[in-house]
């Protein structure tokens, strides 16, 4: 059984008491359920009261409440829930770590919101085909759920997987009011994984957000209003309704209860996936992973910033917004002292441009331009006010927050390292290679 | 049809394609970027005349363009 998760498993850690990652491998939907305890069953009342009672926010990236999207959710005949799980940010893995060893506990969280919301059809959005192949064989052994109110048919549409195929417009058949996973493929990008791009690639067409706002929760999977999640925010929601607001918020800040996720590398001895309560120190993190002495650390991903490596940093989202960064989905990079910063920026930006699903002139033309003046400045020429000024000219200018991210973090980049900057125009190099601690190739975890 | 609330020029990015019209024909609000994208100041749209901004809107050969009430 293990051999199975071996390709998608993730080193895993933690500090303080685990509730998503406490017992590792709960592959067998019994050996889940004994863990955890059953799963209840809660109307959309008293799933709000919960969501709000705690603030639950997207952990995704965007940090939206997700009581606010339940809320937003248009009425429609045939609402669907989507579990995000193309994890698009080579430094991430938080989410292949929860899907590959605890799987049952994102099920339960999508199984939740679709109870509530009367949908009959979740799709997982997976990237990775090794754990594709992992959630194949945990979905065929997963019993089918019931909706509200409705009696047992036994149809069963659970664990059918119609992977990588076109969903627009496909109606459940029969009457049949019980609820089924379906798990779909979808292009390993980093844009793919943006709401709307993944919303598009699901209804079969190209992995890109449309140009014009259309919100999934009121236009989604074929046309009908859809709930799409982040697989940690469904996880984080299995343990809530498990542990009730009282018990969840026993850990974490006055605002910002509970726990997060957050995948850490770089120049690390131990690099993983650490579930940590909101407001962890950056030092208590930094201590557990056995960090190496860092210039800097980058926090949030590459749509996230550059920050000091100040060991009493908060990390919170308002703890990390009030130092100027953002938690984003979790990612947190310790960039060492051996390596040359600015080259790790540039690569990156290279990285960023290359990301680019090149439908808007900003970001196709503007994120290459941006990551030839970064490599000028790597080797000691050119302007930091000539990559300012371009990082500048792409926020607000495109269909989806790419430019808006990839823009942050360069800016946040050049001001990190604007001694470095300095020191590259008067010897031309630091004399340090690009020892890479910024991943921009998936990293192999096992 | 109030004329006291403001309109946006909002652009669909993945249509644009950098013809330029709009920056030629409302250079008051409209300038183009290093690669001949507008860069629009929408203080500067809602203080000329809604007329001009339709034209704008109708000239994009690229459809790219729309005026949305703020608000």
């Amino acid at each position: 059984m293990t051999a199975l998760l071996d390709p998608v498993t993730v080193p895993i850690g933690y500090v303080g008491t685990p509730r998503l990652l406490r017992m590792p491998d709960l592959f067998e939907f019994d050996a889940h359920l004994a863990a955890h305890g059953a799963l209840p069953a809660l109307d959309r009342p008293a799933l709000l009261s919960l969501l709000d009672a705690v603030h639950l926010t997207g952990r995704g990236g965007a940090g939206f409440p997700l009581a606010a999207k339940l809320r937003a959710l248009r009425s429609g005949p045939e609402p669907v829930v989507v579990i995000n799980g193309a994890e698009g940010e080579p430094a991430s893995a938080k989410d292949r770590a929860l899907l590959g060893w605890v799987p049952h506990l994102v099920l339960d969280g999508a199984q939740l919101l679709a109870t509530a919301v009367g949908a009959r059809r979740c799709l997982v959005a997976i990237s990775d085909p090794a754990l594709a192949a992992s959630l194949r064989q945990v979905l065929a052994c997963r019993p089918e759920f019931q909706l509200a109110g409705s009696h047992r048919t036994g149809r069963s549409v659970t664990g059918r997987s119609v992977t990588g195929r076109s969903v627009a417009g496909r109606s459940a058949a029969g009457r049949s009011a019980a609820g089924g996973f379906e798990l779909h493929a979808v292009p390993d990008r980093f844009v793919a994984g943006e709401a709307r791009a993944l919303i598009a690639a699901l209804n079969g067409g190209p992995a890109a957000p449309p140009g014009r706002r259309v919100l999934p929760t009121d236009r989604g999977i074929g046309g009908q209003p859809t709930l799409l999640c982040n697989a940690e925010t469904l996880a984080q929601l299995a343990v809530l309704a498990r542990l009730g607001p009282a018990a969840f918020g026993s850990v974490g800040t006055p605002t910002e209860p509970g726990g997060t996720l957050l995948t850490v590398s770089g120049a690390v001895r131990s690099p993983g996936v650490l579930e940590v309560p909101l407001g962890t120190r950056l030092g208590t993190v930094a201590a557990a992973v056995g960090a190496l002495p860092s210039q800097a650390v980058v926090i949030g991903g590459y749509h996230g910033g550059w920050l000091a490596p100040n060991p009493e940093l908060e990390l919170s989202r308002a703890g990390l917004t009030a130092a100027g960064g953002t938690l984003g989905a979790g990612v947190l990079i310790f960039v060492g002292e051996q390596t040359c910063p600015l080259a790790e920026l540039a690569r990156v930006a290279g990285w960023l441009a290359g990301q680019s699903v090149r439908q808007c002139g900003p970001c196709t033309f503007g994120l290459p331009a941006l990551a030839g003046e970064l490599t000028r400045l790597a080797a000691g020429r050119g302007e930091a006010g000539n990559a300012a000024r371009i990082a500048g000219l792409l926020p607000g200018r495109g269909a989806c927050a790419h430019p808006d991210g990839a823009s942050r973090f360069v800016r946040s980049g050049l001001a990190a390292l604007a001694g470095e900057v300095h020191l590259h125009r008067a010897y031309g190099s630091c004399r340090r290679p690009d020892l890479g601690h910024l991943a921009t190739a998936r990293r192999v975890w096992s | 049809m109030s004329k006291q609330r403001p309109e946006r020029l909002e652009i669909d990015w993945t249509r644009c394609d950098g013809h330029g019209l709009c920056a030629a024909l409302l250079p008051e609000a409209i300038r183009l970027d290093d690669w001949g994208y507008p860069i629009i100041d929408q203080r500067r749209v809602a203080a000329e005349p809604v007329a001009a901004a339709r034209r704008v809107v109708a000239c994009c050969p690229a459809l790219a363009l729309r005026l949305e009430r703020t608000g």
